[in-house]
């Protein structure tokens, strides 16, 4: 048993907000009655409080050790702070990396500020819900300011970057105070775009001046042209996906001597089901080189990619190659 | 040479559906109605369309998709080897059933060409075949069944090919086969221009392909080996910026160029969308320059698509008495 507490598995991004199943489309309807004014926004928060309350069941049922809010109430990865900081607006559609899949890009219109309680009250939720240890999220700052359309406060990427990193570690003091141990930094620019990278570490140090552990998640993309030097990040863990392409990453895990890596194993975009021994053998190659307590294994991204009831098969083999690699039966 | 036609225009494929069809494809997908009566209300809504933008005054017709939910489900309900997905989020509050590759594709029978010819028999009119990229049906779909993402899109290729080609013997003299999904990888973009070239290399008829959203600069000017007669291009909505990449590097193909923004309420003006023209004027030569607007319009109401596309016209108009100004008598 000691050895299943030392090898976590955890879960990053957003989980599916609907399903295919009769009942599971009640946030969907939500949002349509509140856009014709048949309901006001407390009759939505109830449900979205509702609905953020069955994806921590169903991800405590399936067995995920560190679980998130699933940010049910996130329309892309920025919408929560373009929404609720002064100096940024939502502004045209564009597509998000390689995904059929859209976001508001931000528009920088003046200094960006921040109370830092963006995320604090759907935190609350969650923690109050959960049986488990919930860790919090926020966007990566140099994801943030890379895709921002238009910025008329800042005149570069460094400084834009920068600002956003200060507005974040706001976000994450917050989050701290309000009990938040672990806080997830979703940064696809920074394997997308690895030449930012000394940019992003500057980026880094800012966050972690709130004083809460960070958990770099990058995915996507490889890590594998910057992935000795993530090493240096001022985070205690990087999530890195060795499953969904190509990647020399997981011979090259012993370049990690203190961080615990977060290993994307089950492909998050594609319903392809790996099976449990697919998934343990990368998680045995991965135990070569990281002993287990700091080893801890996800999907390669968010598991809103996925339609609702494939996304939880892929929890399912997540957790059973995870007891199946350190030896527990099933 | 001076009665060639210049600045011919057009518009992506998709139109917005009327109320009565919105209306009764609901009704179908609850078992009210029969696919008969769905597809007789799908015929009028086709036949209304075809009045209208022969009315606005376009040059070049669409059937308007009065038949097809998304343009990669629609032909992957058709094509063996797919299943149905479940629902995924696109953005905001819109879901769509992305479709599995779940075994080796095949076309049991053509899937647009029956449209084709209904539409192009009710007017005299060119009207477009409207076919899916294989590199974009791959993109936007869940792939179980190939090994690699390549293998998958030349299998898709070999069965768009064979509806291009019966596209073109039904009479389809342009024949667009868009990909939107291009740029998704841009390390990828061999694979889109091998797939493509299976689908082109025995039409005669004009080949089309649309391109829109993400970022088209990291694909430029490597785009311009996919193998098509003419590249369509969202730019109002991307404020022209992609006209100064070809000030590097020329643009070799004709232009069908989006000169209104189709994800806003807000009309252009005319003017607007004249100056719109006017900047592809300065890499394209009239005769290869097609205005449009930016994107399929089936997010537009009826009478909002409307008005866009008489902005197009009005817009093409206004530039050719401007041209025709020009030519010494």
């Amino acid at each position: 048993m000691r050895e299943v507490r030392s090898m976590k598995t955890t879960v990053i991004g957003a989980f599916p907000k609907i399903s295919d199943e009769p009942g599971g489309q009640e946030l969907r309807r939500a949002l349509h009655r509140l856009d014709r004014g048949e309901i006001d926004a407390g009759a939505l928060d109830a449900v979205v409080e509702q609905v953020t309350r069955s994806a921590i069941a169903e991800l405590e049922a399936a067995g995920i050790d560190v679980i998130n809010d699933g940010q049910i109430r996130w329309d892309d990865a920025f919408s929560p702070f373009a929404r609720s900081w002064e100096g940024v607006s939502r502004g045209p559609l564009e597509r998000f990396y390689d995904n059929n899949t859209y976001f508001r890009q931000p528009v920088i219109e003046g200094p960006i500020r921040t109370g830092g309680r963006t995320l604090v009250h759907d935190y609350e939720v969650a923690r109050a819900t959960a049986s488990r240890p919930v860790k919090a999220a926020v966007c990566g700052p140099l994801t943030f300011a890379t895709l921002t359309a238009e910025d008329r406060a800042y005149g570069s990427l460094e400084e834009r970057t920068l600002a956003v990193a200060d507005a974040l570690a706001d976000e994450i003091r917050g989050l701290g105070a309000a009990g938040a141990t672990l806080v997830d930094v979703e940064e696809p620019a920074l394997v997308a775009l690895p030449q930012h990278v000394e940019l992003a570490r500057e980026a880094y140090l800012r966050l972690a001046s709130a004083g809460v552990d960070l958990a770099l998640q990058t995915y996507f993309f490889p890590a594998d042209r910057i992935l000795e030097f993530l090493a240096s990040f001022p985070v205690a863990q990087v999530g890195i996906d060795v499953r969904s392409r190509d990647t020399t990453a997981l011979r090259r895990l012993d370049a990690f001597r203190d961080k615990t890596l977060v290993l994307g194993v089950v492909d998050a975009r594609n319903t392809r089901l790996e099976s449990k021994a697919e998934v343990a053998a990368l998680i045995e190659q991965a135990l070569k080189l990281v002993p287990a307590e700091r080893l801890w294994v996800a999907p390669t991204t968010g598991l809103e990619y996925l339609p609702h009831d494939v996304a939880s098969k892929k929890l399912a083999v997540l957790v059973e190659a995870s007891r199946a690699a350190v030896g527990v039966p099933a | 040479m001076t009665d060639a036609p210049i600045l011919l225009t057009t518009t992506v494929g998709s139109f917005g559906k009327p109320e009565y069809l919105q209306k009764a494809r609901n009704q179908f997908a609850k078992g009210k109605i029969s696919a008969s009566e769905l597809h007789e209300l799908e015929r009028k809504a086709t036949t209304e369309w075809i009045r209208i933008q022969e009315e606005i005054g376009l040059d070049i017709l669409v059937d308007g998709e009065m038949y097809r939910g998304d343009m990669v489900a629609y032909f992957a309900d058709l094509l063996d080897g797919y299943k149905e997905g479940g629902l995924v989020r696109s953005y905001g509050n819109r879901y769509y059933h992305k479709p599995i590759i779940a075994g080796k594709i095949s076309r049991p029978n053509p899937m647009t060409v029956d449209w084709f010819r209904y539409a192009q028999s009710l007017t005299d009119r060119p009207v477009k075949g409207m076919l899916t990229g294989p590199y974009t049906m791959l993109d936007w779909s869940f792939n179980e069944a190939y090994p690699t993402r390549r293998d998958a899109a030349l299998a898709l290729a070999e069965v768009i090919r064979q509806e291009a080609e019966d596209l073109e013997a039904a009479g389809a003299k342009y024949i667009q086969i868009d990909e939107p999904a291009i740029h998704a990888r841009p390390e990828e973009i061999d694979i889109a221009i091998e797939a493509m070239g299976i689908v082109t290399q025995n039409l005669k008829a004009k080949t089309v392909s649309h391109i829109c959203y993400g970022d088209f600069a990291a694909i430029y000017p490597r785009v311009l080996a996919l193998p098509v007669d003419q590249l369509d291009l969202a730019m109002a909505n991307y404020e022209y910026r992609w006209l100064d990449l070809f000030d590097k590097d020329p643009f070799t193909r004709e232009l069908a160029i989006g000169i209104v923004d189709v994800h806003k309420h807000e009309l252009e003006s005319v003017d607007e969308a004249a100056e719109g023209i006017r900047k592809g004027l300065r890499y394209v030569s009239a005769e290869r320059l097609y205005p449009h607007p930016d994107c399929g319009l089936k997010t537009r109401t009826v009478e909002e698509t409307v008005a866009k596309c008489r902005v197009v016209v009005e817009a093409a108009k206004k530039v050719r008495a401007e041209l025709r100004a020009k030519v010494p008598a």
